[in-house]
């Protein structure tokens, strides 16, 4: 209880503090000298009238004072609380210097869509909105277990937002949780709007072009890393939840890897880590090999790919930048139109800008397919973040390959490889299960092994219960 | 988080750390000095360094996993060991130092024979010196990647089993060959790297299994050297072996895929990884036994300061021939210390038992 | 921090490296080189680059220079090219008769001591004038040196002639018990033919083994696993009987038995496995005791025809089937050393025992 707070709210103190707040709304019933005050637009206007307006209208005989006796009106002295609950969607009801206060949240929200950023194929379509009670209950509804336990916090100054730890109690590692909770807490800005926001604020190099916790939107992937032993973190007003300890190989599993058969399920895997080899090194590996190592092509590809750069005025390094600067002008324009003309977007410039490109002899043809194919490539990585943060770094390593060549190329991975072995979440090794070495947990990274090998949770959330499946066949 | 090396990852930082830049030229010198069947060296190579790390364990069991560094100030005065320490730290620094520069050299050979080698070597050491600053569980942890991304190589092997041909093994053993005493103790470096896991006592798990993570980081070398220059002798003719100076490269250039060819261009670049692991253990180890000196030096800047130092050092010699002077006498002192260390410090042990016994 | 710093340290440099740029457009990439004496002792070099501009009519510019050596030859090259001329494509080196026999050593230790030569480069003689056979322009091929390349190839992968690159022709040269060997081929009026297989004395050219006989040749050094060889097993009643063996697989094995005075006695045997695709004879090959006569037929001529070529090697004193190795590997060390292979190997009784088996002869009777 704040001290400093001693004075009794009183309905002109509140009115006070809301002074100029067009959109506050104020109801007196005269007869039973009860004022009410709430933001209409906050709170369910069908709890509203079941639980105050029928019944303070006409109190049937029983007294007001009796009414207010019952459990849904929280007697409250604080005026800070009463401005906080206010705020926070409650009704402030004001009886002869007195406060209740009834929560009656419920704003107009926008209901259950399919993912945008995160679509599969088969499974469930539903996906996080931007009410955490919403995205709460789809939760909940997937896990009916005491043992989910939430944590509720607070974030930012200003915005007050709600944020709710989950975790698994028994399955999820307790120090994680805790030192998600201190981190969160430790957070001093006015305002965070997103989840993906929030994230940056709690991991553990802010400044790596990595993302550090998962992100997803899907309920059933919140669900699956809950029970793997993950916490899951859901802040109000965003769709997005995040989930900790993350390792950089989980950016490349999508659900939809164990909807499908095993063998599918794992061919997918493998094809998305060669999405990533491909997004990496292979305009990279283009521009060393015709700057730098001519001795590397092939005799059957010699001709074809002298001839295409033989129009090309600047050397290979440039070319390729331009390229790959002029298809990630596409895809923001295309992300940032609507659907519809992005796809058009799309065409023009792909086909378009590409074909005249190769015609004005601005590019030869090999490199456009270099370019296309680690674009396509990078969006096979089912991580928005993480496709981004690659795309990003592919820039460096084609830079490095027009200055050094396959050195360059070389130098590069190592220095990703040495920043991504430096990284960690939440303390744990960002690299896990590849280093630290865990054998065992492959089967689940690299490719997807059939259920019944499946008995373990990852290594990496330190799980005291690593048993996820006993059953036998 | 004060984390532990695991087994394995001592395994595959003694590994890592003990290939090195002799895998281009190690073929070649086993047919120069042993001749014939000259591959059939690298057996007694690894029973000798199989030894020594038993000697090693002794002083992990006797020491009971105290540092090393410990184990000598409880017997020796400081005034003795600082320069011990500063000798032991100069061998690893400018031998790691060395080991980076003719990785450069030798690159320069297939290309930019025209840069300047420093440019290369200062990125190198930048690279080197970004993983030093990060301690030895990350290196540990980018060893592990680097491991994943090189060993892959080894089965490269089998595409020359088609022109591989026993007669050309013969069966005459070291025949043809000249100066082995001499020849010997430059093709044992190869298995250098191993002596690195004397300081990473203090980091070990306490377990048993620690030392045998060391034995198997050798002999995993052992066999991927043995296999190498087992497929070489039989690949090549022993004359032709003789006169290949770097038989690594010739054998990568050889093999041709469907959309790729020359692979030596492209794979020398992998070898990066093994060589900055190398360059790094080295240096760790330097840094580790400066800190002992200067136990409340910032690690960032002593590691900056080193590797500045090496930096320097690394102009002196500028042809492949006078680095390979450098490194033949540096690593004749890091197979030194790899015998003397551990010896020294097993005498003292037992000194200290002794002693221990004598006052109970 | 460090990272940005060491970035930025790398972009820094960009400019430092230019003339080590190879940038594929503007590179000379040598693909086929002759090398002949000429008259004067010289060397004569002949290079061919491909054009790749697609607006100019020919597909390979031709270089021709003489000079003493190959690497001087090069920069008389460049002389004469807007291009930067680099040999890290180089695919076949043609060596003229005349250069051969005079000795290829230094040239072979020039080709092995560029780290931009690989040791795949084919190696081949050219009876005659390798230059001029280079400079031909055959009508049907844009890039006389690319068919070469390729004709050989084709042939080297059926096994009618050895597939010989730097590695093998430098390893067999490097090789105390055996002698290199190279195919041969000729320029006639509208293709290269492939003439046979030329055999060297260390790095001199000794013999010819013409290019019917490459199969028996190929059947003598080692195991096969594909190839055909059509044989003439005589006359029948004014008939020529020739059989068409094909696809055939052989075994390859190696005997060395020392007989008193240390005379050597060496058994290759090869059992050999085919289909008969073409037989002009008269034996019913439906009929089991038919074909069995057949086998023993071809057996004997393959036998007399391989005991033939190995006198021819003998004579010319070239191990080219690699005896030496395994008479050496028969041997201590101290008695191989002792002994002069070269003057040995002469009077060294080789036999040649093949051994037939028809696996089918087609779909018709």
């Amino acid at each position: 209880m704040g001290r400093d707070q001693k004075t009794t709210p009183s309905l002109q103190h509140i009115l006070q503090q809301f002074d100029q707040c067009a959109d506050l709304s104020r109801r007196n019933f005269p007869e039973i000298r009860v004022d009410i005050v709430y933001f209409p637009h906050l709170v369910s206007s069908k709890l509203l009238t079941d639980e105050i307006l029928e019944p303070f209208a006409r109190p049937q005989g029983d007294k007001i004072e009796q009414l207010l006796e019952q459990s849904q009106f929280v007697f409250q002295a604080d005026v800070k609380k009463v401005v906080v609950g206010i705020l926070g969607g409650s009704v402030a009801i004001f009886h002869m210097d007195q406060v209740y206060m009834l929560d009656a949240y419920g704003p107009e929200t926008r209901s259950l869509v399919q993912s945008e950023t995160e679509t599969i194929i088969t499974g469930p379509h539903d996906s996080f909105v931007e009410s955490a009670s919403t995205n709460l209950s789809l939760i909940r509804r997937r896990i009916k277990s005491s043992h989910l336990k939430v944590i509720r916090c607070s974030v930012g100054e200003i915005s007050k937002t709600d944020v709710y730890i989950l975790y698994i109690k028994g399955i999820a590692n307790l120090e994680y949780v805790e030192e998600l909770q201190k981190r969160i807490q430790r957070i001093e800005i006015d305002a965070i709007n997103e989840g993906a926001m929030l994230s940056q604020f709690i991991e553990d190099n802010p400044n790596s072009v990595f993302p550090q916790f998962l992100t997803t939107e899907r309920p059933d992937a919140a669900e699956s890393k809950l029970e793997g032993g993950k916490i899951i973190t859901i802040i109000d007003n965003s769709p997005t939840a995040i989930s900790a300890p993350a390792s950089f190989f989980e950016f490349f599993s999508s659900p939809d890897d164990y909807y499908q058969r095993w063998a599918l399920g794992t061919a997918l895997r493998l094809l998305r880590y060669s999405a990533l080899l491909i997004t990496i090194i292979f305009t990279a590996m283009y521009v060393s090999i015709t700057t730098y190592h001519y001795e590397m092509i092939p005799e059957a590809l010699l001709r074809t790919l002298a001839e295409s750069r033989t129009r090309v005025p600047f050397p290979p390094v440039y070319e390729a930048l331009l390229m790959e600067t002029m298809i990630e002008l596409l895809r923001e324009a295309g992300a940032r139109l609507p659907t519809k003309i992005g796809q058009t977007i799309g065409i023009v410039g792909g086909i378009v800008i590409g074909q005249a490109a190769v015609q004005a002899g601005l590019t030869s043809n090999i490199l456009i397919i270099a370019v296309a194919s680690s674009a396509i490539a990078s969006f096979v990585i089912p991580s928005y973040m993480m496709s981004a943060s690659i795309r990003l770094v592919r820039f460096g390593l084609i830079i490095l390959a027009g200055i050094w060549g396959n050195m360059g190329l070389s130098m590069g991975v190592a220095l990703l490889i040495i920043h991504l072995s430096s990284l960690t979440s939440l303390g744990s090794s960002y690299l896990s299960p590849v280093a630290p070495m865990k054998g065992t947990d492959w089967k689940d990274v690299f490719i997807r092994a059939p259920f019944a090998l499946l008995k373990t949770r990852p290594s990496q959330t330190r799980t005291p219960n690593t048993i996820r499946q006993k059953m036998r066949k | 988080m004060a984390e532990k090396l695991t087994p394995f990852h001592i395994t595959i930082l003694v590994y890592m750390t003990q290939s090195g830049i002799i895998i281009f030229t190690l073929p070649r010198q086993l047919a120069e000095y042993f001749g014939t069947n000259g591959w059939l060296f690298m057996v007694p190579c690894f029973v000798i360094s199989s030894l020594n790390i038993y000697l090693i364990s002794l002083v992990y069991h006797m020491g009971k996993g105290r540092s090393i560094f410990l184990i000598l100030e409880q017997s020796i005065s400081k005034v003795v060991l600082y320069p011990l320490y500063i000798g032991l730290s100069s061998v690893w620094l400018i031998f790691g130092c060395m080991i980076g520069k003719k990785y450069v050299l030798l690159f320069q050979m297939i290309s930019f024979p025209t840069t300047n080698p420093m440019i290369f070597k200062l990125a190198i050491d930048l690279l080197a010196l970004l993983l030093l600053t990060k301690g030895i569980y990350t290196i540990s942890k980018a060893t592990t990647v680097f491991f994943w991304v090189t060993i892959w190589m080894y089965l490269l092997l089998l595409g020359f089993i088609p022109n591989f041909q026993w007669v050309r093994l013969t069966p005459f053993i070291f025949k043809e060959g000249h100066d082995m005493v001499r020849g010997g103790l430059d093709i044992y470096t190869a298995f250098l790297g191993y002596e690195l896991s004397l300081l990473y006592l203090p980091y070990m798990d306490h377990k048993k299994k620690s030392m045998r993570g060391v034995y198997a980081g050798n002999t995993i070398l052992s066999v991927a050297y043995i296999s190498f220059a087992f497929i070489c002798f039989g690949f090549f003719s022993l004359g032709q072996l003789k006169k290949l100076l770097y038989p690594l490269l010739d054998l990568l250039a050889f093999i041709q895929l469907p959309f790729v060819e020359r692979l030596e261009n492209l794979l020398y670049g992998f070898f990066l990884f093994l060589i900055l692991v190398t360059v790094v253990m080295y240096w760790w180890a330097a840094a580790e036994s400066v800190q002992r000196i200067l136990p409340r030096a910032n690690i960032s800047i002593l590691c900056s300061i080193l590797v500045g130092i090496s930096f320097v050092v690394s102009y002196i010699p500028t042809t492949l021939d006078q680095v390979n002077t450098w490194i033949m006498y540096l690593s004749y002192a890091a197979t030194g210390i790899a015998f003397g260390l551990p010896l020294l410090l097993v005498v003292l042990l037992l000194v200290q038992r002794k002693r221990r016994n004598s006052y109970a | 921090m460090r990272k940005l710093s060491a970035v930025i340290v790398l972009m820094f440099l960009l400019s430092g490296c230019k003339s080590d740029e190879r940038i594929l457009e503007r590179l000379g990439m040598v693909q086929t080189s002759s090398y002949d004496l000429s008259e004067d002792q010289r060397l004569k070099v002949t290079s061919s680059i491909p054009v790749v501009n697609p607006e100019s009519v020919s597909r390979r510019e031709l270089l021709v220079v003489e000079a003493d050596s190959i690497k001087e030859a090069r920069l008389q090259f460049s002389r004469k090219t807007e291009l930067f001329l680099v040999s890290g494509q180089l695919r076949n080196v043609l060596f003229g008769l005349n250069l051969t026999k005079a000795g290829l050593g230094n040239y072979l230790d020039t080709l092995m001591r560029d780290p931009s030569v690989a040791l795949g480069v084919r190696v081949s003689i050219v009876d005659g004038d390798a230059g001029a056979l280079l400079s031909k322009d055959y009508k049907q091929h844009a890039d006389t040196g690319q068919y070469v390349d390729h004709l050989l190839e084709k042939e080297g992968g059926r096994n009618s002639i050895p597939q010989i690159t730097l590695y093998e022709f430098s390893r067999d040269y490097n090789d105390d018990g055996i002698d290199p060997i190279a195919p041969i081929i000729k320029e006639t009026e509208d293709h290269v033919v492939i003439e046979g297989i030329a055999c060297f004395e260390q790095d001199r050219y000794r013999m010819k083994i013409p290019a019917a006989d490459g199969m028996i040749f190929a059947l003598l050094r080692g195991s096969l696993n594909q190839g055909e060889v059509a044989l003439n097993l005589g006359e029948d009643g004014g008939r020529k009987r020739i059989v068409m063996f094909s696809s055939l697989g052989s075994q390859h094995k190696l005997k060395v038995i020392r007989s008193e005075n240390s005379r050597f006695k060496v058994k290759i045997s090869a059992s050999i496995q085919g289909s008969v695709l073409e037989y002009t004879g008269s034996l019913r090959l439906q009929n089991k005791a038919d074909r069995q006569e057949l086998e023993k037929e071809i057996s004997a001529k393959l036998s007399s025809e391989g005991n033939q070529m190995i006198r021819n090697l003998q004579q010319h004193h070239v191990d080219s089937l690699g005896i030496g190795q395994y008479v050496r590997n028969s041997l201590s060390y101290r008695e191989w050393k002792s002994t002069d292979w070269n003057k040995v190997y002469p009077s060294v009784e080789i036999e040649f025992h093949p051994k037939v088996i028809i696996k089918d002869y087609g779909k018709y009777n």
